[in-house]
């Protein structure tokens, strides 16, 4: 292979590549008028990530030991709601409860999948259900405002130009999962459990305690999200944000993360959830209208999902040997 | 998704073995499904033709897509994301042609979302690209697409000819008897045809498929054309019934169509399941529905309540399946 293709090809590396080549067509497309390549689209691109990033981080550690957490749609919205709801006076003690609530959330649904031996889709879909009902329960189906808007006003503040103090904490809790992933065992138990359960737990790992710790940690992750958002926007409403999960998917696969399990890496993921954050704030940055945002975005992902797909390159090859030997009879092998 | 555990237990006291197992799960499924019956005819009004009617009509809108998802489900490819969006644009696309008369609407409609999962179902068969992200890559082409050529308008019907599937006949909702036609010609493919056994069987075991000389990418690729066939038709009821039609038509119904595949017992790994059960899905959440609404709970308890119920339903389906 030569090295351009190793970049497109290699799974580690492609999440990069693809950020920058996005990065690149857009500057292209801008052509200096400077509408892309500010400050200010690079504060609204990070301004996105805070929403989107930690979700699809939770979402992509369950997709590495080869579940899916379809839960943190919902936890997103509980969450947001029980910090706006408590945490009036004391926004400590909101953001405490909301993503306690959330750990607690994914640590009952690893709970249950362990213990019965159940598939995540279906326990996380009752879960996302149930979560949901909580939520519109708890705020008796209403937007709930929230009064301390001097929170809203600090979160947002622009640090530098470039970033605010939410999207600040959402890169420093990637930046410590990627630490968490690299440098601690807990890294090697996940990936060992993704690869191969079975074998891992022969290795006498305890396995049901990975997938009870990173439901846990998608719950939190969601929940955290869900609370900042919720915070910063001055209100929380049982209305989940519909596209949360598909693009945190989205963003998760496209960072890298490999959908049977043991492949994906915490920095590969927030490249995933740039990419996409870029192309949304970048496109309407230089004048492009919000449908076309979602048709490149379409395009991007399957591009992605063609060039991961395994048969690829078997049904290629099979394609062209079968075009040779009509083309060319006398080179048909014995 | 997860694999196959090295040894069953039960963790909360009991062991149970495989044939055991299975009759204490079907004990429960009958005594949960007796509770639901007393619990709904018990509730005053349940049986009264206005109630009937509104939880058939509620049934057919997400029975089909239900349906088509079960294929999906069946095939081992979990879910799709966008069959809320193929329902919503094929509405859209139905509604645009009626200038053509009805009857070659429907059939532009039908054909359209074939051929929008009939793409999807042939990356997802011929090349094994992952299924989710294929499908989250078509819910983002839908929903981009759709608003360019419809300019963020709402549709209107182009032409007459919309009672063909509204109204009631013999008494019974159209929409009811065009779900309960799905639902036959479904269980139909499924169980007396080629293809059918082909998909169940690539659920099953993919490897054992390829072996057996099965075309798996044919396989898969019909189960999404049929996904996205019952979609349309979903589609098509919907505009019919609401007379004009945007986007937002079919906004969640990926997930509870997949709730109701899943509440009806189909296997989430693929491999064993029915049509019949998920119309059994869908009537279990419907009746809840209906019944907690009857019974003056309000909205946000019903959302809650329902998904307990799907929760623990679930639960009780897999672990009867796990052995």
């Amino acid at each position: 292979m030569t090295r351009m293709a190793v970049l497109l090809f290699n799974p580690t590396a492609r999440p990069f590549t693809v950020m920058i080549g996005s990065i690149l067509l857009l500057a292209l497309i801008d052509r200096g008028t400077g509408f892309f390549l500010s400050v200010g689209t690079f504060f609204s691109v990070m301004q996105l990530f805070a929403t989107f990033g930690l979700v699809a981080l939770g979402l992509g550690l369950s997709i590495l030991i080869r579940e899916f957490d379809l839960s943190v749609a919902g936890i997103v919205g509980l969450a947001g709601c029980i910090a706006v709801m408590t945490g009036a006076s004391n926004p400590w003690l909101g953001l405490l409860l909301g993503v306690g609530a959330g750990l607690v959330s994914g640590m009952v649904q690893g709970l249950i999948m362990t213990r019965l031996h159940l598939s995540s889709v279906g326990v996380t879909l009752g879960g996302l259900l149930t979560l949901q009902g909580l939520t519109y329960v708890l705020t008796d189906n209403k937007t709930i405002a929230y009064p301390n808007i001097s929170v809203a006003l600090e979160l947002n503040a622009p640090i530098g130009g470039l970033v605010s103090v939410r999207s600040a904490a959402c890169f420093a809790v990637f930046v410590l999962a990627a630490l968490a992933m690299t440098w601690t065992h807990i890294g090697r138990d996940v990936i060992a459990t993704g690869s191969d359960r079975r074998a891992a737990r022969i290795a006498g790992l305890n396995t049901d305690r990975v997938v009870i710790g990173v439901f846990a940690a998608s719950g939190g992750c969601a929940a955290l999200a869900g609370v900042l958002l919720s915070y910063s926007l001055g209100a929380a409403s049982p209305v989940a944000l519909a596209d949360v999960l598909a693009t945190a998917a989205a963003a998760a696969i496209v960072g890298g993360v490999s959908v049977v399990g043991g492949r994906g890496s915490p920095m590969g993921i927030a490249a995933g959830v740039l990419t996409l954050c870029i192309l949304r704030s970048g496109l309407s940055a230089i004048g492009v209208e919000p449908a076309v945002h979602d048709l490149v975005t379409g395009f991007i992902l399957i591009a992605i999902a063609f060039l991961d797909a395994p048969e690829l390159f078997r049904r290629v090859t099979s394609w062209r040997l079968a075009r040779a030997e009509r083309g060319v009879p006398e080179r048909k092998p014995p | 998704m997860s694999d196959v555990p090295l040894r069953s237990r039960f963790r909360l006291g009991v062991r149970l073995g495989g044939a055991r197992a299975r009759h204490v799960v079907l004990a429960i499924r009958v005594i949960a499904g007796g509770g639901i019956a007393i619990f709904a005819l018990s509730t005053p009004g349940f049986t009264s033709p206005l109630s009937i009617n509104s939880l058939l009509n509620a049934i057919s809108f997400i029975g089909c897509v239900a349906v088509g998802m079960t294929f999906i489900t069946i095939t081992g490819n979990i879910m799709s994301l966008a069959l809320g969006a193929t329902v919503s644009a094929s509405a859209l696309v139905f509604l645009a042609s009626l200038s053509l008369g009805v009857f070659p609407a429907f059939l532009v409609a039908i054909l359209f979302g074939v051929v929008i999962t009939a793409v999807q179902g042939a990356l997802v068969g011929y090349i094994r690209a992952n299924p989710l992200l294929v499908s989250i890559a078509a819910l983002s082409l839908l929903i981009g697409g759709a608003a360019i050529a419809t300019g963020g308008q709402r549709i209107y019907p182009g032409g007459e000819g919309l009672q063909v599937f509204k109204g009631r006949v013999a008494g019974i909702p159209v929409e009811a008897l065009y779900f309960f036609g799905t639902v036959i010609i479904g269980q139909f493919v499924l169980s007396w045809t080629r293809i059918g056994r082909e998909m169940i069987m690539v659920g099953s075991n993919l490897r054992a498929a390829i072996a057996a000389g099965v075309n798996t990418a044919r396989a898969i690729t019909v189960a999404y054309v049929l996904a996205g066939a019952c979609s349309a038709v979903s589609g098509v009821l919907l505009a019919a019934r609401y007379g004009s039609g945007d986007m937002e038509l079919g906004t969640g119904y990926d997930y509870t169509a997949i709730a109701a595949v899943l509440v009806g017992g189909t296997a989430i790994g693929g491999g064993s399941g029915s049509v019949v059960r998920t119309l059994v899905g869908v009537t279990v959440i419907a009746i809840i529905a209906t019944v907690l609404l009857l019974r003056g709970f309000s909205q946000q308890w019903q959302y809650l309540i329902t998904g307990l119920i799907v929760l623990a339903v679930i639960m009780l389906h897999t672990i009867g399946e796990r052995r």
